[in-house]
């Protein structure tokens, strides 16, 4: 039993991550060949994986609606969504524009899903000003400076801001888009390449750990 | 006093919502007036690499951006698309989000029209497909082993304007359109690998992190937010929801700084008094 | 699409809009509807994009056509949802192993090259060529590279930083926090991009054309708040007697 639960998956990892990683610097036409094949497979594999979420989420709110927990009508709410998208989409095939004007698909996509979606996000935007407000405390040098950045950075992005600058600081001879310029390709690119390194190294170990079944949290339990 | 100025530490947090809602509604109703004028150099870099291909030069764009990020990267995808039209190159779209197939084809009903161009004959809309990585390596040596039909189902081996394209040898450029991280992929498995131009457009927040690939050349330019899209409509000369939108922005950034300021000046008030 | 079915679009569009706002006074049954229909939204878009663009022609064609091979990724796929099932789960390891196999395979390279090679490539390369550049540009490249080593000290050296160690690693952290800076900056920026475009849709659906949705609707959901308001203090109140 352990050879089709432990020792066959295992064999899978590491044979398909080998091929793949050789396949990646040998341009043999075998290689080529496998490569093509794999990734048509990994690509109709990964079709499924969103099935993983969709279930979860029908388990979840059909099981608060039959055990009817407090605020279990809400949970319908999830099934009539599902359904506000599926159902257009199997009669209009899936198309959202049908000889240039929006078909039944496309009008669900355009006033339920954008809407929701869009807002879903831009709400964020009153937290992120109002814990500006509460929580960015200058408190340190460290802190000053990353303040500074994000100072120049919101008042530059603004033809307002930049107009501010050039009254107040025109006198440096720099525009507030030079010194925006300068920060996102000097200072910050050393920032973000150090933990870009970090991460790089970290996904190469990590890989290798994976490949040869050092890591297997991913597999579960026994 | 100092109790009086603590106050405004604890002030109902929905009056700062309530300003924000103001600085940023009004300038809707009101344009101040105000378009952005400064053009990013990553801006033009991109502008100007599309602008000095062929007339013909296939296009590949990645659009990967759904209605959450739509109002930053959908001016932008459209700007690149009239450009593209405005330069009468071919343009192939794929797409690895599957929330932005419908604003695709948002796109491509209103601009098509726009410079009479025709589906399969001058642009081609492939369809969602889940996972990029294995798309973008199997493009390599072959893109009909993964596309072999547009997003209607039609067989795209006989149109036109795939007409001697088959790998990205044939693509004389990629711009990546997301508020994923899918535009590292590009860098990663196709420009780095088979020296095919990759440009991008991404999100104001990924922006600072891609300042290592424009840095390298690794990416040949790059549109930031809202910022970018108001820049490439400039360069392009048709104002549209970029141009629009940074003029509503104006209010809204300057409301974050006298916040973050007066929050910071009360403190130190209070920590003298 | 007709015009009375843009028009129910629009109102359908702001009352979701204003919904999902409302939240910001206070937590209510309207929110809540909206947030469980965008679950369901999100879910059901993608679902129908993979049956349409993924399965149709990528699976049930090629399998009409008697292209049998598809069947063994779509049976690997499917091995995931054993997930589910306690006592095969162990079945959907076939299905991730292979994912991740082929993802580990493909960023080994794909990390060293790009994120890692032409980092340092990009780095040291600039300083190279100093006699053909500016004195400016030789500066800045100076402050990218020993920014990298100040950051890089930062994130490796596991020896306790102290002395000379400490202050190098400490220039690092002020590299970081001009890039976390303008992180920030943009962050704020992208936040209102997206406020903007709900803002927009907004307006646009407040016109005439559209039977003035948005006002009507937010003054719908004011009236909802007063009224809740003053029944919660009746109720208060009546309890209050009645002890």
């Amino acid at each position: 039993m352990k050879l089709i639960k432990k020792t066959i998956p295992l064999a899978i990892v590491f044979t398909v991550g080998v091929l793949t990683l050789l396949s990646y610097y040998v341009p043999h036409k075998v290689a080529v060949d496998f490569v093509e094949t794999v990734s048509k497979w990994e690509n109709i594999v990964m079709a499924f994986a969103f099935m993983l979420g969709l279930i979860s989420l029908f388990r979840t709110h059909y099981g608060k609606i039959t055990r009817q927990v407090p605020g279990w009508g809400y949970s319908i709410f999830v099934f009539i969504g599902f359904l506000a998208m599926v159902v257009p989409a199997i009669v209009t095939k899936g198309r959202t524009m049908e000889a240039g004007s929006i078909t039944a698909l496309g009008w669900s996509y355009r006033h339920i899903y954008n809407a929701l979606a869009g807002t879903m996000f831009a709400v964020l935007a009153f937290y992120i000003v109002s814990t500006a407000y509460r929580s960015f405390r200058i408190k340190s040098a460290q802190a000053f400076v990353l303040f500074v950045a994000a100072f120049i950075l919101i008042l530059g992005k603004v033809p307002l801001g930049q107009l501010i600058w050039d009254k107040v600081l025109g006198w440096t001879g720099y525009t507030v888009s030079q010194v925006i310029g300068w920060i996102m390709a000097v200072p910050a690119v050393a920032g973000k390449r150090g933990i870009m390194i970090g991460i790089a190294i970290g996904a190469v170990v990590t890989s290798f750990k994976i490949i040869f079944g050092i890591e297997k949290q991913y597999l579960g339990r026994d | 006093m100092k109790e009086t100025l603590q106050k405004f530490f604890k002030i109902d947090r929905r009056w700062i919502f309530l300003l924000l809602t103001l600085a940023l509604f009004i300038p809707v109703m009101k344009p101040l007036g105000l378009p952005n004028k400064s053009i990013a150099q990553e801006t033009e870099r991109v502008y100007k690499a599309i602008d000095a291909l062929p007339p013909g030069s296939f296009l590949m764009l990645s659009l990967d951006y759904d209605p959450s990020t739509k109002p930053e990267l959908h001016p932008m995808a459209t700007a690149l698309v009239r450009h593209a039209f405005k330069k009468n190159l071919r343009v192939g779209v794929v797409t690895y989000v599957s929330g932005s197939t419908g604003l695709i084809e948002e796109i491509f009903s209103k601009v098509s029209k726009e410079y009479n161009k025709v589906d399969g004959v001058d642009y081609v809309v492939f369809p969602y497909m889940p996972n990029v990585v294995a798309a973008l390596t199997q493009m390599a040596s072959n893109m009909y082993g993964i596309y072999t039909v547009d997003r209607n189902g039609r067989d795209v081996s006989t149109m036109p304007v795939l007409n001697g394209i088959k790998n990205y040898k044939n693509m004389a450029m990629v711009v990546c359109v997301t508020g994923t991280g899918i535009m590292d992929s590009w860098v990663a498995l196709v420009g780095d690998k088979f020296n095919v131009p990759v440009a991008g457009g991404v999100t104001a927040i990924s922006q600072p992190g891609y300042g290592p690939y424009l840095q390298t050349g690794q990416l040949k330019g790059l549109l930031g937010g809202m910022k970018g899209a108001a820049e490439y409509e400039v360069l392009l000369g048709q104002p549209g929801k970029g141009t629009s939108g940074i003029d509503a922005l104006n209010l809204g950034n300057l409301l974050v700084l006298v916040l973050i300021l007066t929050s910071n000046i009360i403190l130190l008030v209070v920590k003298f008094l | 699409m007709s015009e009375p079915w843009m028009i129910a679009g629009a109102w359908l569009a702001t009352g979701l809009t204003i919904a999902l706002f409302s939240f910001l006074y206070k937590d209510n049954p309207f929110f809540k509807i909206a947030e469980h229909l965008y679950l369901g939204a999100g879910m059901g878009w993608l679902f129908q994009v993979s049956v349409f663009s993924v399965w149709g022609p990528k699976i049930w064609t090629p399998i009409s056509n008697g292209d049998l091979m598809v069947l063994v990724p779509s049976i690997l796929g499917l091995s995931l949802m054993t997930q589910f099932i306690p006592k095969i789960s162990w079945i959907s390891r076939y299905g991730f192993t292979f994912l991740m196999g082929y993802g580990a395979g493909l960023a080994i390279p794909a990390s060293l090259a790009t994120d890692f090679m032409n980092q340092i490539m990009g780095t040291l390369q600039p300083l190279a060529g100093v006699s053909s550049m500016t004195p400016l540009a030789i500066v800045n490249s100076l402050i990218v590279a020993v920014g990298l080593v100040c950051v890089l000290f930062y994130f490796f050296f596991s020896v306790e930083h102290q002395g000379h160690f400490k202050k190098v690693s400490n220039i690092g952290v002020y590299f970081l926090m001009i890039y976390f800076g303008a992180s920030f900056g943009n962050t704020v920026m992208a936040r209102f991009s997206l406020l903007y475009g709900r803002f927009d849709d907004l307006y646009t659906f407040s016109g005439g054309n559209y039977f003035y949705a948005t006002q009507i609707i937010l003054a719908g959901m004011v009236v909802y708040f007063i009224v809740h308001e003053l029944l919660r203090k009746k109720e208060a109140s009546e309890g209050e007697a009645a002890q």
